[in-house]
């Protein structure tokens, strides 16, 4: 297992310095200042609570309700009774209203691993990592609509206006790569999911933790990264020395006007720039992988154009990119990579809002999710990045055990799935089951909440959920709000 | 409320006014009560009883919690509390010190004697009883300091009394103020400050050459006067108010009607409002303005934040998730009423008394009261305040005429009762057929689709071969989206019979509509003869489906096959479908053949004609003239009423009269909802009925004031009005304080949204009182204090110390909250787009209107996608000054957050300020600076015929200086081997640029 090289006990300011003068660093570094009245940052973390397990999170996050019964949540009464009138033992308040009958699986599932946990086989793949991976069967979320749901499993808060969990690991754990993000958001390649980028904006945290958005087939995939293309007169000798002069004369500006840090800290915000332009262009060229990593992901090379319609070939081959780009920028120092699967909630659907038909939706992305899920899961242990590195699989809830009447299933808040691996999480484990039906939590009195996943995820990456906290409008806040278990049983 | 003092508070019961006497037996209790509030009641309440245990009320204390007895009268041995609180080491309370031995005596010499508890009394945290803090202390009057001294230097230094109060504090700390600004600088920072624009080199040239003594004066006095003045404050209110032109959450939808408040507030700031007008306006301007727009267009205040379009417009208020929606949506509200115009953060108390500050679960409860009638909706209005008294003269008179006629009608139904009472029963009964169906069940309805060409089928099986003689088709009725009669039913389709039920052999086709689209029929059936052909399955397919909503569908109510004899043979047959929506009680196939359909209201209405008719021959001819003046006084004021100007929408904080799952409180005249307390924030979990009020602790609770049997807005009348009270020591404080902040980067009290107990202490409380007094009892005026503040000397300084005073005065203050210099200004986002564009030419200063849209919108109809990095930066309607800009939540505008523009789904009382490689990378690259630098390029070739001249006017114009050898030889160097638009790019990249001296 390995540690953050610091010792407890060391301050956050030798930590960072030690770091290099990454993002953090240039904060922290304007933060002593005297001008920095304005600045903010003032709070950022102390050292980490106690011996880190892990260092960086990549999240997979499944956007318009992926069905934990249908995926991940075996429920054998469901076969027994498919097609029988449900019978909830109360009554159901569902989004759409209006519920069928009971509906089996739309899959058959199968046992996998020294675990033998049963798995669906549209997410197969996934079978030869499951004595690595851990399963909450009973999380419980607040209401069945996609933005509060969404907002709740992203930043803790059923409302828009709070950080996303990556900007809280992000101004926990700083920076340890100066040309990159600390916190990178790969969206669907078709659009954003609910609620667009409140899933992971720094909202009152200091800016340099909000997620980046990351396009890796865009001419700029990170937003404004190269000129404008209408910025013609821009080339590579005016650029060296439009930044030559511009560093020249800044730096003058800065010594003509002691005690403001922020003037020093803009001259090497432009240098830190420079190195990015650099930087992020390797990240992202996944050209130089080697052909069975490649292959491993399901990234194809030959089909130039993909059929209107959607296909599993597709979802493999943009879901893998998305996870092979992931495995990159973590390898280079990035802390969290949220990625996600699925645009939002229209017609036809092309997110996993299976209201109509669970197989003929869920299919192509959940085939897409597991073959590229699995693919990093292995790649990072091949490497030895597990160890230290959690991979967590999220959604906003999940399916109901009925139908809707016709093929598809209505959102069930109630209870869902998440799964965690790696980075200091038990293998093969289970922590939380669902009802007979997978309708609520087995123990109703005792769910499992975002909040637990939280304390655990800040809690494998050193840190105690009620002390990581911002003030902010005169209330120290935190990512769990003021709720929050660490889930022991996953910790290995 | 009153204003308890310290001594009182500890025997006055919390909430009731006044105090008691005082009994010896309740003297023991109230020393007990005393420990407890401050160190039990806060896990051991009502609301929140850690282990079972509430120590808050006498019957709650002595029930005891999950462990037992906590307190058993006279039985001190028996009494598990003083188990836990025993020595030194005692497990409770588990934080900070024990109990002292003492404090434990008495809670045990208070069992011992009975543990009497006054009847009623109930114990409340500590610091709810506890207002001693700094900003709920009226406003104090407050006489600047004499500053005496022999240097002329300080004697003569201040220019008014904010610098008497600023100098006494830096002289009591043995410093120094810097030395003043010299003219250049100060006409830059205070175009900056004033207008948010960079002013001209021929406006610096001719300020500084200006030697009249009152130069400055009448500077200041123009940039006040200018328009853009009201441009660059309305951004700072904007971002406190989260102004956003889109919804935000889920599906993000444009909000089209948003920027007439966005103008309102434009306007009222160059107009120099004053504060309470401004303040009320926003809360109930209907109510205390009714007949001027700003009245109207106020309210878009109550409906400036995001807004839960999934959570209202699909989800209906009775549902648990449509009630939690309306929660957070009226929570929003008061959360950004209160912080706003207060500074408190009232919120914490939504789940149980605020942690800090003296506000209850029931303060925060009273004021959702306030709001509950209200939704976020367009509001209709009269731009001009004539037309809209005409309007409503006009609708006075309609209602007037209309009420005529129903006197006069009664007076003869009352005449010709028994000649009424059967047509009345006919209507009644053809009601009753017609909505009076008791079953809810609508019918039939196929799987939504996406596309209108799918082919949807439902039959029915009659259980043997019949000969059919007549098909009857009957629509359905559902309000969803609005589409109400014929909800459904499909646009093309054909009916085909057949003895094989799925259809594949010997079909006879005896309905064909599917060469045209059939009109709508609303609620009349629809009947096919056919020629006796008999058949046992009877099919309906849909071949052109019906739209519902971005998607389309198939609904039938019933379906009726009629025989020789005119029998029904599909009552209640076998239905099956392609596929179908199973949602009891509203829609299932079986639904087709179940005899529940509703018949259209023609029938009604046709006995309700004939009605008429008798009461009208009942009548006399005067009666009957009467009746018909009536009549065409309606029509002529109808007439008038629709050739009037057609009203204006703004997207305010309404009364809605909606449909579907999104009524309102219109429907119910705008009475508003009932509003409980709810347990734990849980809207499960309701408890007291709550009344409108305001916050207690602010102890003017005599000030908010309502009549019985008020209507809603009167609600808001009352909390503006409390709000602006002349007593209330916040509003004032804040205001004032917010004001100063976007002078001097920080405020007096550093956290603007946050006066409570876990915010700043002002580091001039003097200063603080003094202006916010002074503002109040002078008109209010923020150009006045505008005026007074940037007049003075300490705003007047320079940014820089001098060395020697710099390195003592960080040593002592390193925040400079003494203002020992003045603090050097960061441009904002907005600040930095206007001057670029300014400088390059390119700048359009029109006002107002709708918001320009620097992306381009895709999928608009189901989730709109809002991408700039789409739009074309040479599109000149996008060149107006950035408070135009239209403001999406969801998606933020990525030039303008790089550079810390205020979030809009949070409300920003002060700007983070960063600078990160990300930033750099925007001022660089982005589509704005890499194309305005190429115009102003081309701008200074035109005026221009030497490179020379080019750069030192360029550079001039930007940063409102010449250039220094250095500075002039190092851009030229760069324009001879790159192009004059690469030296541009550099000048606005410049730190001097982006930073005000």
């Amino acid at each position: 297992m390995k540690h953050l090289a610091q010792p407890p006990g060391l301050s956050r300011r030798d930590l960072l310095r030690s770091c290099g003068q990454g993002f953090g660093a240039l904060a922290l570094s304007a933060m002593l200042a005297s001008d920095s009245s304005g600045l903010e940052g003032q709070s950022i973390a102390t050292k980490p609570h106690h011996r880190p397990k892990a260092k960086r999170v990549i999240q997979l996050f499944m956007a318009g309700g992926a069905s934990h019964i249908d995926l991940f949540d075996f429920k054998e009464a469901l076969i027994k009774n498919d097609g029988k009138p449900a019978d909830f033992g109360e009554k159901v308040e569902a989004f759409q209203g209006g519920l069928g009958p009971w509906k089996r699986p739309v899959w058959e599932f199968k046992p996998y691993g020294h675990s033998g946990k049963m798995l669906s086989d549209i997410v197969a793949p996934l079978g030869a990592c499951v004595d690595d991976m851990a399963f909450v069967h009973n999380l419980t979320g607040k209401t069945g609509v996609h933005s509060q749901g969404t907002l709740l499993q992203t930043t803790g808060f059923n409302l828009p206006g709070f950080p996303g969990v990556g900007c809280w690991v992000s101004y926990g754990l700083g920076s340890v790569n100066d040309n990159l993000p600390t916190f990178v958001v790969l969206p669907d390649h078709r659009g954003l999911a609910s609620n667009g980028a409140k899933n992971w904006d720094a909202a009152f945290l200091p800016s340099q933790h909000s997620g980046t958005i990351i396009h890796p087939a865009r001419r700029n995939p990170i937003h404004d990264l190269q000129p404008h293309e209408k910025g013609r007169y821009i080339t590579d000798a005016s650029e060296s020395d439009v930044r030559s002069v511009l560093s020249q004369l800044n730096r003058q500006h800065s010594l003509d006007r002691v005690g403001d840090a922020r003037l020093d800290a803009r001259v090497r915000s432009y240098e830190l720039a420079a190195r990015m332009q650099l930087a992020a262009p390797e990240v992202l060229d996944i050209s130089n992988e080697p052909d069975y990593i490649l292959d491993a992901y399901g990234i194809n090379r030959s089909v130039k154009e993909w059929p209107k319609e959607i296909n599993a070939r597709e979802e493999i081959h943009h879901f893998g990119s998305r996870c092979l780009v992931a495995r990159r920028l973590i390898e280079r120092g990035v802390r969290f990579v949220q990625v996600f699967s699925g645009n939002d909630n229209g017609f036809p659907r092309r997110n996993w809002d299976s209201h109509e038909d669970v197989g003929r939706d869920h299919g192509p992305l959940a085939t897409g999710m597991a073959h590229g899920a699995a693919a990093l899961i292995k790649d990072l242990k091949q490497r030895g990045l597990l160890d230290d590195t959690i991979v967590l699989w999220t959604t906003e809830f999940g399916r109901l055990p009925s139908t809707q009447g016709g093929k598809g299933r209505d959102h069930n808040p109630f209870v869902f799935t998440n799964w965690m691996c790696g980075g200091g999480v038990k293998g093969g484990v289970t922590a939380g089951e669902s009802d007979l039906w997978g309708y609520k939590p087995l123990d109703r009195d005792n769910p499992t909440q975002v909040y637990d996943i939280h304390a655990t995820l800040l809690h494998l990456l050193g840190f105690d959920h009620k002390r990581l906290t911002f003030r902010h409008n005169g209330i120290d806040r935190r990512l769990t709000d003021v709720h929050g278990h660490v889930i022991h049983n996953l910790i290995s | 409320m009153i204003l308890i003092t310290a001594v009182c508070s500890a025997v006055c019961p919390e909430r009731t006014a006044g105090c008691q006497a005082v009994s010896d037996s309740d003297e023991g209790f109230e020393a007990v009560a005393r420990i407890l509030e401050a160190r039990c009641i806060s896990c051991h309440n009502v609301n929140n009883a850690k282990n079972g245990l509430a120590l808050d009320s006498r019957q709650r204390a002595l029930k005891g919690g999950k462990s037992g007895e906590a307190i058993i009268a006279s039985d001190s041995n028996n009494s598990l509390l003083l188990d836990y609180i025993a020595g030194p080491d005692a497990e409770m309370p588990p934080s900070g010190e024990s109990l002292t031995k003492e404090q434990f005596n008495t809670i045990e010499l208070w069992i011992a004697n009975g543990a009497a508890w006054p009847q009623g009394r109930t114990l409340a945290e500590d610091h709810l009883n506890d207002n001693s803090w700094w900003s709920f202390q009226p406003l104090k009057k407050c006489i600047p300091p004499t500053i005496v001294s022999e240097s002329p230097r300080i004697a003569d230094w201040c220019n008014n009394e904010i610098d008497q109060f600023v100098l006494d504090r830096l002289l009591a700390n043995g410093l120094m103020p810097a030395p003043n600004a010299d003219r250049a600088t100060l006409i830059r920072r205070l175009y900056f400050d004033l207008i948010g624009l960079p002013p001209t080199p021929a406006a610096i040239e001719s300020f500084v050459r200006d030697s009249e003594p009152d130069a400055y004066e009448r500077l200041v006095d123009e940039l006040l006067a200018s328009e853009r003045y009201g441009e660059r404050w309305a951004r700072h209110w904007l971002d406190v108010v989260h102004y956003g032109d889109t919804h935000g959450y889920d599906k993000d939808k444009p909000r089209s009607n948003a920027w007439p408040y966005r103008d309102y507030v434009i306007r009222s700031l160059n107009e120099d409002k004053s504060w309470s007008q401004f303040v009320q306006e926003q809360i109930a301007g209907d109510s205390l303005y009714p007949n001027e727009r700003d009245g109207i267009e106020a309210l878009g205040f109550i409906a400036a934040g995001p807004w839960d379009f999934v959570g209202h417009a699909e989800v209906s208020e009775d549902k648990i998730d449509g009630k939690i929606a309306r929660h957070l949506d009226r929570d929003d509200m008061v959360r950004t009423t209160i912080k706003s115009f207060m500074g408190l953060t009232i919120g914490c108390a939504q789940c149980h008394d605020h942690k800090f500050d003296p506000i209850t679960q029931a303060d925060y409860y009273q004021l959702h009261a306030v709001f509950a009638a209200l939704d976020r909706a367009d509001k209709p209005y009269d731009l001009n305040p004539e037309t809209g008294l005409l309007r409503r003269g006009l609708q006075l008179a309609i209602a007037n005429a209309k009420e005529k006629k129903a006197d006069l009608k009664s007076l003869i139904e009352n005449k010709i009762k028994n000649q009424l009472t059967k047509i009345d029963a006919a209507i009644e009964d053809a009601k009753a057929k017609s909505v009076g169906t008791s079953s809810p069940a609508f019918g039939y309805h196929s799987q939504i689709d996406a596309r209108q060409d799918a082919p949807k089928w439902v039959q029915v099986d009659l259980g043997k071969a019949i000969p059919v003689r007549q098909i009857v088709l009957r629509p359905c009725k559902d309000d969803f989206n609005n589409i109400g009669e014929g909800f459904g039913f499909p646009v093309r389709f054909k009916i085909e019979l057949s003895n094989d039920s799925d259809f594949e052999k010997a079909i006879q086709l005896v309905v064909d509509e599917t060469g045209n689209d059939f009109a709508n029929p609303g609620l009349d059936p629809v009947s096919f003869s056919v020629s006796g052909e008999a058949a046992r399955f009877v099919r309906v397919i849909a071949t052109k489906l019906a739209p519902r909503k971005d998607d389309y569908i198939f609904a039938l109510a019933e379906l009726e096959v009629l025989g020789e004899k005119g029998t029904n043979h599909a009552a209640l047959a076998e239905v099956t479908a392609l596929d179908s929506i199973e949602a009891a009680p509203r829609w299932s196939r079986n639904y087709l053949t179940d005899g529940q359909f509703i018949e259209s209201l023609a029938q009604v209405e046709k006995l309700q004609d004939q009605r008429q008719q008798l009461i009208l021959d009942a009548m006399t001819e005067e009666q009957r003239a009467e009746w018909k003046a009536s009549d065409s006084r309606v029509l002529a004021a109808e007439k008038k009423l629709a050739a009037l100007p057609p009203q204006a929408k703004v997207y305010a904080g309404t009364i809605h009269t909606g449909s579907g799952t999104f009524l309102g409180t219109g429907h119910v005249n705008g009475q508003p909802r009932p509003i409980h307390l709810l347990h734990r924030g849980d809207v499960r979990q309701p408890a007291d009925l709550m009344l409108p009020s305001a916050i207690s602790v602010v102890g003017l609770d005599k000030h908010f004031e309502l009549e019985a049997g008020h209507d809603e807005s009167q609600r808001r009348a009352a909390l503006a009005k409390w709000l602006t009270d002349s007593e209330n020591p916040l509003t004032w404080r804040n205001v004032v304080n917010r004001t100063w902040q976007y002078h001097f980067g920080t405020g007096i009290v550093d956290t603007p949204d946050d006066f409570g107990r876990m915010g700043g202490q002002p580091s001039h409380p003097e200063l603080l009182d003094f202006l916010a007094m002074r503002f109040r009892d002078r008109g209010q005026s923020l150009k006045s204090l505008h005026r007074m503040i940037v007049t003075s000397a300490t705003w007047r300084q320079a940014s820089s110390a001098q060395a020697s005073v710099e390195m003592q005065a960080r040593e002592l203050d390193s925040g400079n909250r003494l203002l020992w210099k003045m603090p050097r200004r960061k441009l904002e986002a907005e600040a930095v787009r206007d001057s670029v564009l300014q400088i390059s030419g390119k700048l359009d200063l029109s006002m107002y209107g709708p918001g320009f849209r620097d992306f381009v919108l895709k999928h608009p109809e189901h989730s709109p996608h809002y991408e700039y990095h789409l739009h074309d930066p040479d599109d000149p309607a996008t060149h107006r000054r950035s408070i135009y800009r239209f403001v999406v939540r969801s998606q933020l505008q990525p030039f303008m957050t790089s550079l810390d523009c205020a979030d809009p789904s949070i409300q920003v009382g002060r700007r983070n300020q960063s600078l990160t490689p990300l930033q750099s990378l925007t001022m660089l690259n982005s589509g704005l600076m890499v194309t305005m630098a190429e115009h102003f390029a081309v701008k200074l070739a035109k005026r221009h015929d030497e490179l020379d001249v080019q750069i030192r006017n360029g550079f001039a114009e930007a940063i409102g200086r010449s250039p220094t050898v250095a500075e002039f030889q190092a851009i030229r160097d760069v324009a001879q081997n790159h192009g004059l638009a690469n030296a541009c790019r550099l000048i606005f990249n410049l730190n001097e640029f982006s930073f005000v001296d």
